[in-house]
């Protein structure tokens, strides 16, 4: 197989996905976008939540908060599958589940006043659908907060010139949102100064580093999400996440030029290895039964590996939380919600599976393009008398690896092969640094939406004791609670014995807690298209083959991740450490209660109507 | 009210952007880094502490809502913000 026809596959398949399916059916036929309707950012508007925004800068803001690690890292870990199984899951989940569920969060949020997807079920799941939805997304939003603060804290100490970096961008950002928004310069010129500023400060970081200890860099990324989650989004939200995804884009960008490149170079990888691999992609721990079992089947467990780039629940909060609230025109949700959407599938295929897939087998794509590999991957610190396969790597290092050497490889046959060693470690820093660039954004993203779903799940209260509503929903209080319980859990570390191999395993307080997230979050994805699916099937009446095409994945999604849950509950829990079944475990069976719950839910609410 | 809060803004904005040059071009370039590898030091403490009263303070300075998006909401809905 050649990256030729990877390459034209992939194109084809998110071009048609975008014109005929997005635009043709979803846009004009179902969802029936009208651009002389107002929207909530419009009709709601408050400044600082509700904010009509320039179509580019919310397709940067959409983009930049769903594209978090998970595109990167996910199907760098499914390649052990092979490529082809990761490439089809991504191109099958990103136009018929992911994209699908973003759009319809979004439009159906924007028909619902700006209210989150978790509200909009109660129009069509009932009250206590929406309660008990809104209290698991607070929950799960919490938790994003304690791992993005805690490996942004490890990215930091890790890597210093980073840390100097973010905190010259912020600021940027907001001089950004000022020539927009107050001093009225048009976005094109605001742009074009920011970036050469940013590409100052990327050179200038470079040479200075800044130390801290991870526990202090809890603290300050702690206040941090406090304060970027109750400022107006337009200050600095915006901004930053429209500039942010201008680094996505060259990251995606040189990833497109480098297939172009290399269209007639073949995949050193296979297209598929089994179909069931170790259970520690799943999360079994090194040394157990689990972790030595082939039972992570591709067909359920892909979703718990690959979330955003296929698809993510996340994405619903996003497009129904921030998103929604800022969207100016019932035309640009096409281009912000589907098409940031399959933009993400494009970074999954063409950034880190494709490249990996080049990239397999070092010596053989030494032999191919007769460029130094060996001596380039030697110098950047890997054993290839030892690591001769980029598989053998863990994951974030294959996508690294795999990206800088597939970069290396094509700028190398437009410049020549004496540059490839300095190509290869240029890339490779760069892919770095994309990787680290979007946890930041999700960290305060992540607040903000956790205090709308606060909001909204205390809006009983309004009725009854509206001084005591007010006091709790306050922007600055409900900005409050959520990195504060994160902070809880990402700053001490506890120990805990592995009950098989009796290895101690030392590790932050959130990991207890993380290994159900890639569970509850996929979970929240199937609900949010079924509640979508509700939306489209009663509220808008759409009927017939059109109507399938979105409940028919809806209800393949459920299906696929409430099973992928159980295989986890019987195969991976009984092996992890007592503080993981109680913390990790005791969440997946809770998931699965409302899970189930919910889906009862929608089965009478279809029954009823 | 609204004075006092722009002051507030002001003083923070001010006091935020001397505390990030002093630490992030200033020190950087006279010690090659800011702070100690492994240890927490004043230098990045005090560049933080800038770094995030420059985060808040322009928004309590210059208000919350933008002059030009409060144009364009009042143009389309007809009423006033």
């Amino acid at each position: 197989m050649y990256v030729f026809i990877v390459f034209v596959i992939v194109l084809a398949a998110y071009f048609a996905a975008y014109y005929l399916y997005g635009k043709r059916v979803l846009e004009q036929k179902v969802v029936k976008a009208d651009p002389n309707r107002l929207t909530p950012a419009v009709e709601k508007f408050d400044g600082i939540d509700y904010v009509p925004a320039n179509k580019y800068v919310l397709y940067g803001h959409h983009f930049a908060s769903i594209a978090g690690a998970g595109p990167i890292i996910g199907p760098a870990t499914a390649m052990v599958w092979g490529w082809g199984l990761p490439l089809l899951w991504v191109l099958f989940g990103n136009v018929f589940i992911g994209a699908v569920h973003d759009y319809l969060s979004m439009m159906a949020s924007v028909r619902h006043g700006g209210v989150s997807i978790m509200s909009v079920s109660e129009n069509v799941m009932g009250r206590k659908a929406r309660y008990i939805f809104l209290a698991y997304v607070w929950f799960a939003l919490v938790l994003v907060l304690a791992a993005f603060n805690s490996v942004a804290s490890s990215v930091f100490v890790g890597t210093p010139t980073a840390a100097t970096l973010s905190l010259i961008y912020m600021p940027l950002a907001l001089i950004f949102g000022l020539l927009v928004y107050r001093a009225g310069l048009r976005v094109s010129y605001a742009t074009v100064i920011t970036l050469i500023l940013i590409v100052l400060a990327a050179a200038y970081s470079l040479s200075y580093p800044t130390y801290l200890t991870y526990e202090a860099w809890v603290v300050i990324l702690t206040i941090y999400s406090f304060i970027a989650a109750a400022l107006p989004v337009w200050y600095l939200l915006q901004p930053r996440d429209y500039l942010n995804a201008y680094l996505l884009w060259a990251f995606v960008g040189i990833a497109v030029v480098t297939s172009v490149l290399t269209l007639d170079l073949a995949l050193q990888g296979p297209i598929m290895t089994k179909f069931a691999v170790s259970g520690a992609v799943i999360g079994a721990l090194p040394g157990t039964t689990p972790a030595k079992m082939d039972i992570a089947y591709f067909w359920p467990v892909i979703p718990l590996v690959i979330a955003c780039g296929a698809l993510s629940g996340f994405h619903s909060v996003v497009a129904s939380g921030t998103t929604s609230k800022q969207l100016a025109n019932e035309l640009d949700a096409l281009f912000v919600g589907f098409g940031a959407m399959l933009a993400e599938g494009a970074v999954a295929s063409l950034a880190v599976i494709l490249p990996i897939a080049v990239a397999w087998n070092f010596a053989g794509l030494e032999t191919a393009t007769g460029f130094p590999v060996l001596n380039a991957l030697t110098k950047a610190g890997i054993n290839t008398t030892a690591i001769k396969e980029i598989i053998k790597l863990p994951a974030a290092d294959r996508f690294t690896n795999g990206y800088g050497l597939a970069a290396a490889t094509a700028f190398s046959r437009v410049l020549g092969p004496s540059p490839f060693i300095d190509l290869f470690l240029g890339f490779k820093t760069f892919a770095a640094w994309a990787l680290s660039a979007f946890v930041l954004t999700t960290l305060d993203t992540a607040n903000r939406l956790a205090r709308f779903a606060w909001k909204e799940m205390f809006d009983w209260l309004e009725k009854r004791n509206r001084p005591a509503y007010k006091a709790l929903t306050n922007r600055w209080i409900a900005s409050a609670i959520p990195p504060l319980l994160a902070f809880v859990m990402a700053y001490p570390k506890v120990e805990v014995i592995v009950p098989e191999t009796g290895a101690k395993l030392t590790v932050y307080a959130y990991s207890i807690l993380w290994a159900s997230f890639s569970g509850t979050n996929q979970l929240l994805a199937a609900l949010a298209l079924l509640t979508a699916a509700l939306w489209v099937y009663f509220v808008l009446g759409i009927r017939g083959r059109i109507a399938w095409l979105i409940l028919v994945p809806a209800l393949f999604l459920w299906l696929t991740v409430t099973s992928a849950l159980v295989l986890w509950l019987v195969f991976i829990m009984p092996y992890l450490p007592l503080l993981y079944q109680l913390g990790a475990g005791t969440i997946i069976i809770i998931s699965l209660i409302l899970d189930f719950m919910l889906i009862g839910l929608f089965i009478s609410a279809f029954r009823r109507k | 009210m609204a004075e006092l809060k722009s002051l507030l803004g002001a003083a923070m904005t001010i006091l935020g952007v001397l505390l990030f040059i002093y630490t992030f071009f200033y020190v950087a370039t006279t010690k090659g880094a800011v702070g100690v590898k492994g240890q927490v030091t004043a230098d990045p403490i005090i560049g933080t502490v800038g770094f995030l009263l420059i985060l808040a303070g322009p928004a309590l300075w210059f208000g919350e809502v933008p002059v030009n998006i409060k144009k364009l909401v009042e143009a389309k809905t007809g009423r006033k913000v």
